[in-house]
């Protein structure tokens, strides 16, 4: 569809892009003082990212999914990680409100970026062309480098910006070239183009083409793998979540990945379109599908074991958030319709309860200023409501019924049960025995808040803020999602289709 | 009208009640909710038997419909049949019972509300375990059972790190739960459905071509049974598990949750009989098992750790009921077990609150007239544990040990490791009656006193069933057998005179030998110090396995980063896994450069793999 | 974006320079930046290590846009230089404010996150 024409379908991230250029504008400009600062901006992004969720919603259905002259794609995957995206960045906003972690001069930037980030993961999430995805990972990452660092009380959080700059630039630089090997090969940037030449190229099955083309596709998955947090691709993440601040981190820990993994689930059906209608005959796929079912394997064993041994809350959930990804790697495996539906399921479900842990940890982070396990030591007694929700949201993390954890992990783990096949079953085995290892250290957690006393005089842990209110409206979804599951199988039904 | 998910509900009610308003409510209201709830499903339990006796075959009520997926249905049903009734009837009974001592026990804790809270909460775990219909909310009631043991075994040690014991039984569990989620994928992707009922029918015929699948559904499920009942090699955390208040070791670690696995197997008996080799590893493994423990409790001091060891060893006895013969015996088994293991186990609280807090038996003694209730009830279950005629375990354990003896080429060898064990329960029990009973009043401090009516009426009940409860055996097998094979005919004479004949020659030796030897402090010598010293499992474990993973990660851990390691791992099973963590550690050394090493070995190895290939 | 498939084949000789020389020019381009990111302790040097992996990967687009007769490579190189000197600019933000608060930018010294 040529340009003019495809602008209706792209009110969304021009809401966005509005939103974001006004913040940044107005401050500029206005430069406001007191309550208009405080509380004006945020809710200003709030409107922002309110109406591009409602403009997503409302956005017009089209017979011809591709605007931009091929440049985006959207199918119903694509509209719901947007809308995935954008709740995560509000999400965001409502914990940054009151953050000591965040410069109050500085504030208004803040909510900019957050914006533009938000456009970013809607971009990269319908990218269907190379030059698309690489533009939209390159706006979620910069303004993730910047958001990283924007901590300034003391070194952690620069430090966290220029690890995750240097090392985002190497896995940027290698995808890149990646690509251009891939233009190369090919000929063509548009994923519909280059899954034509490959699926008509016969020189690409044997000697230095194949060569060529898995050099190619190797060095792609840097870059993606970078996005999702996937080993070995993952080392950046630990460090950069624990500097950064904590209500980004939440953000962090779930928008980019969420677009990541649709950007890679599109390469995928880009490439071979036959996986997205039956992933056992795409026989040409099998380097990409092995290449990501080991990664799946290694990813999420080495996240859950590495978190064992973590102490401070903030890196035990990016070690957590590592081992998810290596789960929702497992729907990406199995392909087919039922394997991207349960990667929204999961997506979904992910979304709350990350932020919702992330927003505990914020919460007890404004009293005690501290992220060490130590500091949530009889967090039952002190703050029952808010230990409880910690509860809801770490047994949901490791899957236990009845929390839409759960749900989320029975979906990606029958999706690969269904597709069948020893290999598919055997990941299926192992993703459960990871789940099993991941219990260890999330009842650490558990055991520190209900059953230990604290040391000496802890400070009283206030609920009356932003991160704890949401803590505890985010745990409820997370319950009820558990028990009341069919608006998760309306996802899974509504999303399982790219193209 | 009847529903059967009330039964698990209302204890979770009670739990909900004490634990929102913990700290406002008062003891006495706290004590009236708990056991209430717990009598009030028990009332509802023996309601649905009724009904099942008038001739339902069982009673189901669906809780909740979750959504389909894909083409498999998840109802969560809850299913009351002659199978769950019974052991409905048992966890409610007897959690009742055991509710109602823990208001005398615990009085003057101070978290004597949240203790109810944690005891309502595992009683609905337990429920739903056992009336569950579908595997999915099975195994939320036996992940919940296990989370209510770890939170109860370290319910005194609030302050210090979570005690080795408390870790311990969490990760063995962790095996098992591994064996129960695998067996629960396999079981899926081939059977398709996750209903406990349509599974046990169409599984036959599902299994048919793929015999070796049968197999390994079996032994995992299996597996799932040896984590969660305390059998070889996963028994190691049951003894430990001892650190929680008496009570709770009463109720989750002897007469309820550890007999989870036998349920299990019971439960299941048309799955494992698929692949008759299964049956004959669960025998095999049951009478190692209660060999093993029988022997291990023949020189421990602790007055729990003797009856920790023998219950392990009575689990074997069940498991090999199970597997032999038709299942209703070692279900039979399961049943007075409750009786009179929770009767010892509350009887030696009762010693414990008499003694101010002492638990070594040699440091005990004469304890006969100055807490008689006591005495004479634990007699009563002691006699009971050692099979003597004419009381419960008399009749159960004769059952088991008719069937083993025809079951399998192996049935003899079996039948006569079944009797030994006989003959050391017997000698082991009459030990640690003699030490604790009779003899001199051994302890320099403290004056012994009777525990209050609220301690010793639930001892006397429990005393009375465990008496006479073997005389409902006909009855018992006649109810339970709708769900499995009733077992044929009567018990052989033969079997009678030898197992009865190993209880009394193992009794009058334990009786005099202790009569006047008390053993001194000190190790033991000779055979009994591989008793004492529970032969060196422990030790054997910790030297196979903890050693060489504390030994591997350390070297590694020093080549890569030389100052992590600094604490010896104390923890056995643990070990395994959190030493494969520290091996993954050192990587993330906060260099950038280490870090983009790692993803450019990482691309290399990718491309080097898929070339190769 | 048009495709005419009308230059010389994959490998073939041609007038000036050869595709594949262009190639061999980016791939070393290529692996000096790597090893430079890997070797160089600078924050600095490791960001323009960077930039000459990014311009690695850009002198293989405008080769291969030549060889595929496409301008959609050359389309491409300019988008990556500007986002390269979005990059340089917000790396360069961050030594700076590291600088600041540890006064170093050497990065083996940036060591207060680990584990």
């Amino acid at each position: 569809m040529p340009t003019l024409e495809s602008l209706p379908h792209v009110l969304p991230e021009v809401a966005l892009a509005v939103t974001a250029a006004a913040l940044f504008v107005l401050e500029a400009l206005w430069q406001p003082r007191g309550r208009a600062r405080r509380v004006g901006f945020p809710l200003l992004a709030l409107g922002g990212l309110l109406a591009a969720l409602l403009f997503l919603v409302a956005s017009p259905s089209s017979a011809e999914p591709r605007f931009f002259g091929g440049l985006l794609t959207q199918d119903p995957f694509s509209t719901f990680v947007r809308g995935v995206a954008i709740v995560a960045t509000a999400l965001a906003v409502g914990l940054a409100l009151g953050s000591p972690s965040l410069p109050s001069n500085r504030r208004v930037e803040y909510h900019g970026l957050l914006v533009l980030l938000a456009l970013g993961m809607c971009l990269l999430s319908s990218a269907g062309h190379l030059l698309m995805i690489y533009v939209a990972i390159e706006i979620v990452s910069l303004t993730s480098y910047l958001l990283a660092g924007f901590d300034d009380r003391g070194g952690r959080s620069a430090e966290a910006g220029l690890k995750y700059v240097l090392f985002g630039g190497v896995a940027s630089g290698v995808m890149l070239f990646g690509f251009s090997l891939l233009f190369g090969l090919f000929g063509d940037l548009s994923l519909s183009g280059l899954g034509q030449a490959l699926a008509h190229s016969t020189t690409l099955s044997t000697g230095a083409g194949r060569w060529a083309t898995l050099l190619a596709l190797v060095f792609v998955l840097a870059g993606l793998g970078f996005k999702i947090a996937a080993v070995p691709f993952h080392m950046w993440c630990p460090d950069v979540y624990e500097g950064a601040p904590t209500p980004f981190t939440a953000l962090l820990s779930v928008g980019p990945k969420a677009a990541g993994f649709a950007v890679l689930l599109r390469f995928g059906t880009g490439l071979w379109p036959e996986l997205a209608t039956d992933a056992a005959a795409a026989t040409s796929a099998l380097p990409w599908l092995l290449l990501l079912g080991v990664m799946s394997t290694v990813t999420m064993t080495v996240g859950n074991l590495a978190a064992i041994w973590q102490d401070n809350l903030k890196r035990l959930l990016a070690y957590s958030s590592i081992a998810h990804a290596g789960y929702m790697l497992m729907g990406v495996v199995a392909g087919g319709r039922e394997g991207p539906g349960a990667v929204a399921v999961y997506l979904a479900v992910y979304l709350i309860m990350n932020i919702g842990a992330f927003a505990v940890v914020s919460a007890v982070d404004r009293s005690a200023h501290s992220e060490d396990i130590g500091v949530y030591h009889g967090l039952g007694r002190r703050a029952p409501l808010l230990a409880l929700a910690m509860a809801v949201f770490l047994l949901s993390l490791t899957g236990l019924p009845p929390t839409a954890g759960f749900v989320g992990k029975l979906y990606l783990f029958a999706s690969l049960i269904h597709h069948g096949g020893f290999w598919y079953v055997l990941l299926a085995v192992v993703g459960v025995l990871n789940s099993v290892v991941s219990l260890y250290f999330y009842a650490r957690v558990l055991r520190a808040m209900f059953l230990e006393s604290a040391a000496g005089e802890p400070a009283p842990v206030s609920l009356a803020n932003s991160a704890a209110a949401l803590a505890v409206v985010l745990a409820v979804p997370t319950l009820a999602l558990g028990i009341f599951w069919q608006p998760l199988a309306a996802i899974a039904n509504f999303s399982g289709s790219l193209f | 009208m009847f529903r059967v998910w009330a039964i698990p509900l209302i204890p979770l009610l009670g739990f909900v009640y004490i634990g929102l308003l913990s700290r406002r409510l008062s003891r006495r209201a706290a004590a009236i909710v708990g056991c209430s709830t717990v009598a009030l499903s028990f009332l509802v339990s023996l309601e649905g038997a009724l009904q099942l006796l008038r001739g339902e075959e069982a009673l189901t009520a669906t809780f909740y419909t979750w959504a389909s997926l894909g083409d498999t249905l998840v109802r969560l049903d809850y299913r009351l049949d002659a199978l769950s009734g019974s052991m409905a009837l048992i966890v409610s009974g007897v959690g009742f019972l055991i509710h109602l001592y823990s208001v005398g026990y615990m009085h003057g804790d101070r978290g004597f509300n949240r203790y109810f809270a944690f005891l309502n909460l595992f009683i609905f775990f337990m429920l739903t375990l056992v009336l569950s219909d579908n595997l999915l909310l099975t195994f939320v009631g036996w992940e919940g059972v296990g989370l209510c043991s770890y939170l109860l075994i370290g319910f005194w040690y609030e302050k210090s790190d979570p005690p080795p014991a408390a870790v311990k039984a969490f990760v063995v569990n962790r095996i098992g739960d591994f064996g129960f989620l695998t067996a629960m994928v396999l079981l899926l992707a081939q059977v398709g459905t996750l209903s406990i009922s349509e599974l046990l029918q169409s599984a036959p015929g599902a299994f048919e071509a793929w015999p070796v699948g049968a197999l390994a559904v079996g032994l995992l499920l299996f597996l799932a049974a040896t984590g969660k009942s305390a059998q070889v090699p996963l028994y190691v955390w049951l003894p430990d598990a001892m650190a929680g208040p008496t009570p709770v070791s009463a109720l989750i670690h002897a007469a309820t949750m550890v007999t989870a696995g036998v349920y299990l197997m019971a439960r299941f008996r048309p799955i494992l009989e698929l692949q008759p080799q299964v049956l004959e590893v669960i025998c095999a493994v049951g009478a190692v098992t209660a060999l093993l423990a029988a022997l291990i409790a023949l020189a421990q001091r602790d007055i729990k750790r003797v009856l920790a060891y023998s219950t392990v060893s009575q689990l074997g006895y069940m498991f090999m009921g199970v597997a032999a013969g038709g299942g209703v015996a070692g279900m039979f088994h399961l049943t007075t077990h409750a009786f009179f293991k929770a009767l010892l186990f509350l009887g030696a609280g009762s010693v414990i609150h008499a003694m101010g807090g002492e638990q070594d038996i040699t440091k005990m003694g004469g304890l006969r007239s100055k807490t008689p209730i006591t005495f004479w009830t634990c007699l009563v279950g002691a006699l009971a544990l050692a099979g003597l005629f004419p009381t419960a375990g008399f009749y159960s354990k004769d059952l088991i040990l008719a069937d083993v003896l025809h079951f399998g080429e192996w049935g003899r060898i079996l039948f006569a490791m079944g009797v030994l064990t006989a003959g050391l329960t017997a000698f082991y029990t009459a030990r640690w009656l003699m030490l604790i009973f009779f003899g001199e009043y051994r302890s320099p401090h403290h004056h012994p006193h009777e525990s209050p009516a609220v301690m010793t009426v639930p001892l006397v009940l429990l005393a009375i069933f465990s008496f006479g409860a073997g005389w409902g055996e006909h009855a018992y097998a006649h109810f339970v057998g709708r769900v499995l094979e009733p077992p044929e005919g009567h018990v052989p004479g033969q079997v009678i005179a030898w197992a009865s004949g190993a209880g009394i020659v193992g009794l009058l030796a334990g009786f005099l030998r202790y009569r006047s030897l008390v053993p001194g402090p000190g190790p033991a010598k000779g055979l009994a110090r591989v008793s004492e010293r529970k032969f060196w499992v422990d030790e054997i474990y910790d030297a196979l396995i903890v050693r060489p993973y504390q030994f591997l990660s350390k070297v590694i851990a020093s080549w890569v980063d030389g100052g992590l390691i600094d604490t010896a791992l104390v923890n056995g099973s643990g070990a395994l896994v959190r030493a494969a963590g520290r091996i993954v550690r050192p990587l993330q050394n906060g260099q950038i450069q280490v870090y983009t090493l790692a993803m450019m070995v990482g691309l290399v190895a990718a491309l080097g793999w898929m070339l190769w290939s | 974006m048009q495709q005419h498939r009308t230059g010389p084949a994959w490998g073939q000789e041609e007038k000036l320079i050869p595709l594949s020389h262009t190639i061999l020019l980016s791939a070393v381009l290529f692996a000096v930046g790597t090893v430079g990111f890997l070797v160089r302790r600078s924050a600095v040097m490791m960001l323009v290590c960077v930039e000459i992996m990014l311009n690695a990967a850009n002198i293989a687009f405008i080769a291969f846009a030549r060889h595929h007769l496409s301008m959609a490579g050359h389309i491409w190189v300019f988008v990556v230089i500007t986002v390269a000197a979005g990059e340089a600019a917000i790396g360069l933000a961050l030594i700076v404010a590291l600088a600041r608060e540890r006064g170093t930018i050497q990065v083996d010294e940036l060591r207060s996150l680990k584990g």
